[in-house]
């Protein structure tokens, strides 16, 4: 059954018409003032660009293209590529565990410990910093899908 | 918006040029996409997670500029050319630049 086609809101006219440079300057400037108050606004623009990044990179698939995507339903690659990432990235979370525990119960003085602790949190709170705002922005970015 | 690499929109006279536009960005790739980057480096064939960082900044950049030349009034951009040099390591600078004009 075909989908049910919708008349396009009011929003969805405006936020295609920004996204195409149709809106006049008090237009363009109203449009940008509700923008900022209104997250699914920027949504909306997002997701025009988008579509219109897509569709710039229109070009058919490469022969190549239809064995990647076999390669990522298969099973032996993807338990490779699964247990690679888990046993990596879970031997370096033990390994940072571990230098944490051997520093504290080392030689090394309280001003070391504490120092080097300072750094290591400091770099934790620095890499959770930049997680958050990318998780936050990401998705208001209309590049990600974007593949060559 | 019209945008071409050549100096003008072919049957179509240029009434007005409003000057150079320009749009630019840095992206980078996060730590996932350079390691699976460094392992296909190893064995050779395209790297894609760099092939869609570059297409991501490309796509970017364009947009960038062609917001520029929308606030100008222009309905089209001549001359449009791509430029990119390495600002760090792993990440990819894009500059998209063109002449803005208004054609009729």
């Amino acid at each position: 059954m075909a989908a049910e086609e919708r008349e396009p809101t009011r929003e969805e006219l405006l936020a295609m018409a920004y996204a195409d440079g149709e809106l006049s300057g008090p237009e363009r400037a109203a449009f940008e003032a509700e923008m900022a108050q209104k997250s699914e606004l920027r949504l909306l623009v997002t997701r025009e660009r988008r579509l219109d990044a897509l569709a710039r990179g229109a070009a058919g698939p490469e022969p190549m293209d239809h064995e990647w995507r076999a390669l990522a339903q298969d099973p032996l690659q993807r338990a490779s590529l699964g247990l690679g990432w888990s046993l990596l990235l879970g031997g370096l979370a033990l390994g940072v565990v571990a230098t944490f525990i051997a520093l504290w119960l080392s030689d090394v003085d309280l001003l070391g410990k504490i120092a080097l602790s300072a750094v290591a949190l400091g770099f934790a709170l620095l890499v959770a910093g930049a997680i958050r705002a990318r998780l936050r922005t990401q998705p208001y970015d209309p590049y990600t899908e974007v593949q060559r | 918006m019209i945008v071409v690499t050549t100096d003008s929109v072919e049957g179509r006279r240029v009434i007005e040029t409003l000057g150079m536009v320009r749009g630019n960005t840095v992206r980078a790739a996060h730590f996932g996409r350079d390691l699976g980057a460094f392992f296909k480096n190893l064995v050779g064939g395209e790297v894609e997670e760099y092939t869609k960082l570059l297409a991501e900044s490309r796509e970017q950049a364009l947009d960038r500029m062609i917001a520029e030349a929308t606030a100008r009034g222009a309905n089209a951009v001549v001359g449009l050319r791509f430029v990119t040099s390495e600002i760090a390591a792993g990440c990819a600078e894009l500059l998209a630049y063109g002449t803005a004009v208004r054609i009729e």
